[in-house]
This record gives C-alpha cells, sequence and structure tokens, in this order.
C-alpha cells in the first residue's frame, strides 16, 4: 500500500498549506440561503467526514469545494491557490480534486476501462497504453479489473461506485470528494464501496466524505461536521462527535441515526 | 413442518437448496402457441384476426391485379392501353418510356453517365465505413459530408472553373483518393496512409514529428497531384435548370439532410448557452423558422431575396431552395437535439467537468453521443420528413420526382396518364425512406449494445 500512497500524494507536495479553505462563504439559491458564513479548513491528507438532515447544505458545501456550485460570497482555496481567477486556472485547479457521486455518474456509452482512460485521454493527453496501464493499475486497486471490458450498466451499483472511485483515481487528484457515496446502493453493496474507502483513507489522501455511514466515520475520521440550516453545527473528532456532542440539535440528530 | 424447522434451527441451520428449473408448458411455445396467445386468444379476437386477413387479401390482391396481373407492358401511346384493358389494369409503358426523366429530369441523355459516376463515388466513399479494420472512420465520414460535394457538384454542374473552384473541386478529389489509400493501408498494415508513407520513407519509429512531416508531405503530393488533374479535365456545363427527377430531389434532401444535423446541433447549444446574446439569437431563429410554413419559406427566398442583394449577384434558383430547405431542416433538427440534451442527466456534465473536461470536450464527449442515440429515431424521422418534403421544391420552378412524374400524364402521348407513374414514385419514395429506417434501427440495436439497463 505504501508503493501506491507514493505515487498517489507526493511526499514533498506536503506542507502547511491546508488542502481546503473554506472563507466565509455564503450561497443562496434564489432566495433561499443554503450556505451561511461557513468557514472550514482541512489540513492536507486530513479526513473529515459531513453529516446532518437533508436540506442542510452539506452536499452543496462539498460541492462549492471544486466549484460545480458557485458561491456567491466568500472564498474557496485550494492547497493556497483561489478559484476564480480565470476559467483555465479554476480548470488546473480541479483537477487536483476528485469526486464521487451519489449516482455514480459513470458515462454510459463507454467501457469500464474507457470512463477511467478517457480524461487521461483527453485531458492529460497520455497515448492510449499508458493511460490504459494507470486504469487498469487502479481497477486493480478497487478490486474489479476482471470488469474492464463491460459497460457501466452491466454492473452492480457497488461495482459502478468502485469504478467511478477508479476514474477519480485515475487522474491523480490530492483531494477526494465523496457526496453521499453510499446512499444508492443496495444495502448488501454498501461494505465493497467502504473498504475501498478505508483504503484509500489509509493510503493518505486528503478526503471529505458526505455521508451517514457512522461506522465509516468512526474508522477513518480525524474529524466529524455536522451541518444543519446551512450552518457547520459541530466540529469534532469522531471519539467526542459521538460521545459527547455541544449541541442539543446533533444529540436529536445521532439519536435519530444510530 | 415449520416447528421442526424451527427445531432444527436452534442448533444447525437448514441447507437452502433452489428448486431446479422446469421448461415452460408446450402450449405457450412454437408458432401454435404463438399464434393462440396473440391470434386467437378469445372469440371476439379471432374474429377480428379473420376480419383483418380478409380485408388485407382483399386490398392487396386488387392493386397486384391491377399493378401487375391485368397491366399492359408493351405499348406505344396510352389509346392502345386503354384499348386493352381499360382501367382496370395499368399501363406501364408510358412510365418506363419516361424513367429516364423521371430519375435524371431534363438532364441531357448522353451526360447521365456523369450523376452515375459521381453516384458510385459517394458510394466508394462511404463504403470504408463500413468495413472492418479501418480506423480512421470518423474522419473518412467528415470527408465525406465536407469534401463530397464539392467534387460531386463539379460532376453535376461541370463547365469553367477559376482558381478558387479548381482548388475546391481538388481538394475533393485528393480526400476521396486519401479516404481509399488511408482505407487499403489501414487494412494491410494497421497505419493510416500518411503514416504508412512515411514508415516506408524510413521514418525513424520513435520520433513523432519525423513521422508528420512526412505524411503531411504525402498528402501535400497527393493534393497537388489532383490540382494538376484537375486543370487538365473538363466537363461541359449543364445549367441547373435541366436537373430534375430523383436526381434533384436526392441532391436538395441530400445537402438538407447533411447541413440540418451540425447546424441544429450548434443551435442546441446556442438556445441552452447561458450568454444572453447568443441564446437569444438562437431562439430567435429557431422560432422564426419553426412558425413558417416551408412552402412560404422556399417562397420568401426565391422571390425576396434577390430583392436584398447587391445588383449584379444573382444566385441560383436551386442555390436559393437548397438554403432555404437547409435553414428550415436545421430549426427542426435543433429542437429535436435540445430535446435530447435535457434528456441527459446533470451529473454526466458534473463528472465529466470533476475529471477536468472543459465545456467543448464535454459536449462532445460525453454529452452529445448519448443525446444523439436516444433521438435516432427521431432524427430519422426528421430526415424522412425532409425528404419528403422537397417535393415542395416544385412550386418555385424546380422539376423534382413528383413534378417529373406530373409531367407524364402531360405528355401528349401519355395524355391523362397519372395514376402509374404516382404509384411508381410512391414505391421509389417507399423504398428511400424504409431503408432510412431501418438503417436507423441497425444503427440504435448497434449503438445500445451492452449499454441497455
Amino acid at each position: 500500500m505504501s508503493g501506491a500512497t507514493a505515487t498517489l500524494v507526493p511526499a514533498s507536495t506536503r506542507t502547511a498549506t491546508p488542502a481546503v479553505e473554506l472563507i466565509g462563504v455564503n450561497k443562496w439559491f434564489g432566495h433561499f440561503h443554503v450556505l451561511k458564513d461557513i468557514d472550514l479548513r482541512v489540513a492536507e491528507g486530513e479526513k473529515v467526514v459531513v453529516c446532518g438532515p437533508s436540506g442542510s447544505g452539506k452536499s452543496t458545501m462539498i460541492r462549492c469545494v471544486n466549484q460545480l456550485e458557485h458561491q456567491q460570497e466568500g472564498r474557496v482555496v485550494i492547497h493556497g491557490r483561489a478559484f476564480g481567477e480565470s476559467a483555465q486556472k479554476d480548470e488546473e485547479i480541479r483537477r487536483d480534486i476528485g469526486m464521487v457521486f451519489q449516482q455514480f455518474n459513470l458515462f454510459p456509452h463507454m467501457t469500464v476501462l474507457e470512463n477511467c482512460t478517457f480524461a487521461l485521454t483527453w485531458v492529460k493527453h497520455l497515448p492510449k497504453a499508458e493511460a490504459e496501464a494507470i486504469a487498469m493499475s487502479l481497477l486493480e486497486r478497487v478490486h474489479i479489473p476482471e470488469q474492464a471490458k463491460k459497460y457501466p450498466l452491466q454492473l452492480s451499483g457497488g461495482q459502478q461506485q468502485r469504478v467511478a472511485i477508479a476514474r477519480a483515481l485515475c487522474m491523480r487528484p490530492r483531494i477526494m470528494l465523496f457526496d453521499e457515496p453510499t446512499s444508492a446502493l443496495d444495502p448488501e453493496m454498501i461494505n465493497e464501496v467502504l473498504e475501498v474507502m478505508v483504503e484509500l483513507a489509509e493510503s493518505g489522501m486528503t478526503m471529505m466524505v458526505v455521508t451517514h455511514e457512522m461506522g465509516f466515520a468512526r474508522k477513518v475520521a480525524d474529524r466529524v461536521i455536522f451541518m444543519d440550516q446551512g450552518e457547520i453545527v459541530e466540529d469534532a473528532p469522531p471519539d467526542v462527535f459521538f460521545a459527547n456532542p455541544r449541541y442539543d440539535r446533533t444529540r436529536l440528530f445521532l439519536s435519530q441515526i444510530l | 413442518m415449520p416447528d421442526e424447522a424451527r427445531l432444527a434451527a436452534a442448533d444447525q441451520p437448514l441447507v437452502f437448496r433452489p428448486k431446479p428449473e422446469r421448461p415452460p408448458p408446450t402450449s405457450s411455445i412454437g408458432v401454435l402457441g404463438w399464434m393462440r396467445a396473440n391470434l386467437f386468444s378469445s372469440v371476439s379476437n379471432a374474429l377480428l384476426t379473420l376480419l383483418g386477413a380478409y380485408i388485407a387479401i382483399v386490398f392487396f390482391t386488387a392493386i397486384i391485379n391491377w399493378a401487375l396481373v391485368d397491366a399492359v407492358w408493351e405499348a406505344s401511346n396510352r389509346r392502345e392501353c386503354l384499348d386493352r384493358v381499360g382501367r382496370a389494369g395499368a399501363c406501364w409503358p408510358g412510365v418506363i418510356a419516361w424513367i429516364p426523366n423521371l430519375l435524371y429530369g431534363l438532364y441531357p441523355k448522353d451526360q447521365v453517365w456523369r450523376i452515375n459516376i459521381a453516384f458510385l463515388i459517394l458510394v466508394a466513399w462511404a463504403l470504408p465505413l463500413w468495413l472492418p479494420r479501418v480506423r480512421s472512420k470518423v474522419g473518412i465520414g467528415l470527408s465525406a459530408v465536407l469534401l463530397y460535394p464539392f467534387l460531386a457538384s463539379y460532376f453535376f454542374h461541370g463547365g469553367a472553373k477559376d482558381l478558387l473552384w479548381t482548388a475546391l473541386i481538388a481538394l475533393g478529389m485528393a480526400a476521396f483518393a486519401g479516404v481509399w489509400l488511408t482505407t487499403l493501408s489501414e487494412r494491410a498494415t494497421g497505419l493510416p496512409f500518411g503514416a504508412a508513407i512515411a514508415r516506408l520513407t524510413g521514418a525513424p519509429e520513435d520520433d513523432e514529428a519525423a513521422t508528420r512531416t512526412r505524411a503531411r508531405i504525402a498528402y501535400a503530393v497527393l493534393y497537388l497531384v489532383a490540382v494538376g488533374v484537375t486543370t487538365q479535365w473538363s466537363l461541359s456545363e449543364v445549367s441547373t435548370r435541366y436537373w430534375g427527377g430523383l436526381f434533384l430531389t436526392l441532391v436538395i434532401s441530400g445537402f438538407g439532410i447533411t447541413f440540418s444535423l451540425p447546424a441544429g446541433v450548434m443551435l442546441a447549444l446556442g438556445r441552452r448557452s447561458q450568454m444572453p446574446f447568443i441564446s437569444l439569437c438562437s431562439t430567435a431563429f429557431i422560432e422564426l423558422f419553426r412558425s413558417v410554413p416551408l412552402i412560404t419559406i422556399l417562397f420568401m427566398f426565391n422571390t425576396m431575396l434577390p430583392l436584398f442583394l447587391p445588383v449584379g449577384v444573382e444566385v441560383n434558383r436551386l442555390v436559393r431552395a437548397i438554403v432555404a430547405v437547409c435553414l428550415f431542416a436545421a430549426a427542426y433538427m435543433a429542437e429535436i437535439v435540445r430535446g435530447g440534451l435535457q434528456a441527459i442527466p446533470r451529473g454526466q456534465y458534473e463528472a465529466a467537468s470533476a475529471v477536468g473536461l472543459g465545456f467543448w470536450q464535454s459536449t462532445a464527449l460525453v454529452i452529445m453521443p448519448q443525446a444523439l442515440k436516444i433521438m435516432i429515431p427521431t432524427i430519422v424521422g426528421n430526415f424522412i420528413g425532409l425528404f419528403k418534403d422537397t417535393t415542395l421544391v416544385s412550386i418555385i420552378g424546380l422539376f423534382d420526382l413528383l413534378s417529373m412524374a406530373r409531367a407524364v400524364g402531360e405528355d401528349t402521348t401519355w395524355l391523362g396518364l397519372f395514376l402509374e407513374p404516382f404509384f411508381f414514385i410512391t414505391m421509389i419514395y417507399f423504398v428511400f425512406c424504409f431503408l432510412m429506417s431501418q438503417y436507423s434501427l441497425n444503427l440504435e440495436r448497434r449503438l445500445g449494445a451492452g449499454q441497455r439497463r
């Protein structure tokens, strides 16, 4: 695993600069105030789990991190580089961030392998053989190299989500975002995805995970964040978060999902 | 039993064994099973089946008797036909005598080979698209759409050519040669023509720049040869006034079909654009052309366009008709494409941009392939409609297939012979449209392989 770690996150790039910084982020959908004064720092290599009731803004917040959603106020800074300078620079910053979605969002008209090599070919312009070698090594990491020639819709949900993880890792991101990665899965398949995520966490990747899998949070999170009504209510290490949350709102939420 | 099972479960779990699968009952499979299920499932359905069969038989025997059994095949004028069978049988000699005109209009008989050759070139141009082991299919398809028209228009029209025209015709010719050289070299060596030439002339294997330079030189030589051939080559001029029949129909609809899809894609993207000016222009264009009947547009282009052009500039009537048809078709296509785009979930855009693709890349490589695939039935339906709509050009004095068919009955020898030519061109239209729709079904099946839920 350490070899893979080295290729994913070169040691030289680890610095004291936080991997992700949200500074005074505010966002509205129409008149609805989704994110209220969000301030958040995630250090390099840190794993942060975000939870909260639906509509609390947790997905919107994580989608602001790679600018799939644009905030109206505040700044998003990745490894010391702020978004919003120019479209081209934004693209470059975004390449450091991989994302895994609730609905997998694999490209249905491409095979599993093509899904993974696609960005390598078209964004990084690697030769086909090299791109396929990288893709296969990552499909092995998520334990499905044998499905490479199939189309996504021929796979189970758990397998599709693992392909989605491999696809994101192909671009060698330094940060991985997970937006409810197991919410659309049948219960039998949740574990195979979580296992892959745990392995990824052990390899030292910076991760932000929106999930309600509290077992996962306990196991890998450095911090657990609880959001409600567009605000970060609680931000604590998992042992404190689960044993002794400060706010009643957090306690109520935990009593409902645990 | 349940008690026993529960007791057993207490210390050792029962082993679950699925039941073996049995074949379905014989009455539900095979031809008889199918007929019972679909044709004679109840008394009323059986009656309907028999009634339907009776109507079909009466209808088709009547047509076959008229068109084949009682028909006259040899006669020198319509009078003769009527004297022999009256109106009970078809009078085919008139149609047969007019077939050259139905196919080519008034195109000079001794020049018709040019149309045939150009048509064969198109077939040969597209043929590599269906051959295995040919990899540059996108390039071949694009070259056919973009460059074939130059070559074909010289075949069709001929006449004097200035410098620019010569260059364009030569481009078409070189592209055709290039397509086949690439096809042959890819089937033989797996390399496209340029790279194969580079390899043959001894470019170092690992030096991509050298290979590319030599490939470019090879293509440049090919083009110069084509220019040389073009300057030596001359065909007599056949004015578009003499174009007609099926040939004219295919020219107009061919332009309309190949233009409307890319233009429709651009308009649809324009309409969805977040830039207000582009969105406004696209929307205005689409709504304007969609809200006006094609006949009106043809009239406008035919009679009013010359008023807006500077004095001395004259645009050919056929060109005016083609432009009108293209713009009209593009507006319709734009709305079809927009519908397809809306069916693609937002997540696909997000996933594409999350792996670092820009707008054009994600549109061309992720969104469009999926959208076009689900739109195939509608797009081909639109093509078929367009093919048939070209009959409207007859009202601005172009002699398409339909007008030529009408002309048969106005010929003094065959005066009043209308039904047979119409029957004949109905068959022609049917064959073309049916082939298009079958091709679209085939395309759907192939593209859908492995991607169905």
